[in-house]
């Protein structure tokens, strides 16, 4: 058979997985679009910063870099373990195991909400977390407004700062609980704690 | 072990929804991750997978922006050029694998300043 001209477009949604590599890519095959990269950047600086066109370059190039890099760590532990689907569990410990591990717990909390979004069948991710802004957690108020704050003489705004912040803590914790649980290991032994959402974070 | 500090404020950015739910494209990062490893290696992705790394990659890129801004206000700049992008890269260790992509283009600028940093500590 001959190898012929890759079909342009087309079908994307299969895995054919055998195309090789090796042809000349395109440039907006091998990175993420400079725009979004920029945009990002943008973001990360004071509103007076500017950015040259090569160190946005530079950037693009080191985004494909740590897909790449992280995606063979990945893939690596999914050959030993004889699995042939990577999943995001894969990506995270990767991250974690070459010196990422401060982006796992925002991104846990991150997949998990889009999890919860997925199998509502609701995937317009700006509608879901704003529906579950609306509610704000049971038990942060509860501690807000329980007979141990009315009693004791402390600064009021201190107080409530320290519950606010404690009561983050408990929520994310209680979605870290959330994922072991739905995940490969299931030992059940620890009561999880059932909170209605981690929206008060914000 | 849990710290929910040093990027709580990114992260809480990111899931209020401000910004949409993707701000990179899925099909091209799954493209890159095919890509990687040599050939056939990476054969099927889960549908979460390039999901995590889009929010993966919008925290490499803002660690790396800050991280450059920093080098470029230590030479009294406000605009970052790839030097700072560079010296960022080879300043920090988790970093190191992006190092062959500054220093085989290499400017003498570059070099000095990793003297520098180095004559410093």
């Amino acid at each position: 058979m001959a190898e012929g001209p890759v079909s342009p477009g087309g079908g994307g949604s299969h895995e054919s997985g055998d195309q090789s590599p090796r042809s000349n890519v395109r440039e907006q095959d091998r990175y993420l679009p400079i725009a979004n990269i920029s945009r990002i950047m943008k973001k990360a600086l004071p509103a007076n910063g500017k950015i040259a066109k090569d160190a946005k370059e530079t950037v693009q190039e080191c985004v494909s870099e740590f897909i790449s890099f992280i995606t063979s760590e990945a893939s690596d532990k999914c050959q030993k373990e004889k699995r042939k689907t990577i999943n995001g569990d894969d990506l995270l410990w990767a991250m974690a195991t070459l010196g990422f591990e401060d982006y796992i717990d925002p991104l846990k909390i991150y997949l998990s909400r889009y999890r919860e979004g997925d199998t509502k069948g609701s995937m317009k991710g700006g509608e879901v977390s704003a529906k579950k802004d609306v509610q704000p957690s049971p038990n942060a108020q509860l501690t807000h407004q329980g007979s141990f704050s009315q009693g004791v003489n402390y600064t009021n705004s201190q107080l409530k700062e320290f519950m606010v912040a404690q009561a983050d803590k408990y929520l994310i914790n209680s979605y870290f609980y959330e994922i072991s649980a739905s995940g490969s290991t299931r030992d059940g032994s620890y009561a999880r704690p059932r909170i209605g959402d981690v929206g008060s974070c914000a | 072990m849990r710290q929910a500090g040093a990027y709580s404020g990114i992260h809480c950015g990111g899931i209020s929804g401000k910004m949409g739910p993707h701000p990179l494209p899925l099909a091209r990062i799954k493209k890159i991750m095919k890509r990687s490893g040599s050939g056939d290696e990476v054969k099927m992705i889960s549908a979460e997978a390039p999901i995590a790394f889009a929010k993966a990659c919008e925290f490499f890129i803002e660690e790396i922006t800050k991280r450059s801004w920093v080098m470029a206000t230590q030479s009294k700049r406000r605009t970052l050029l790839k030097d700072d992008v560079a010296s960022a890269l080879i300043a920090t260790d988790v970093f190191d694998f992006l190092i062959t992509l500054v220093s085989h283009s290499a400017s003498p600028a570059i070099t000095t300043t990793t003297n520098l940093m180095s004559m410093d500590s």
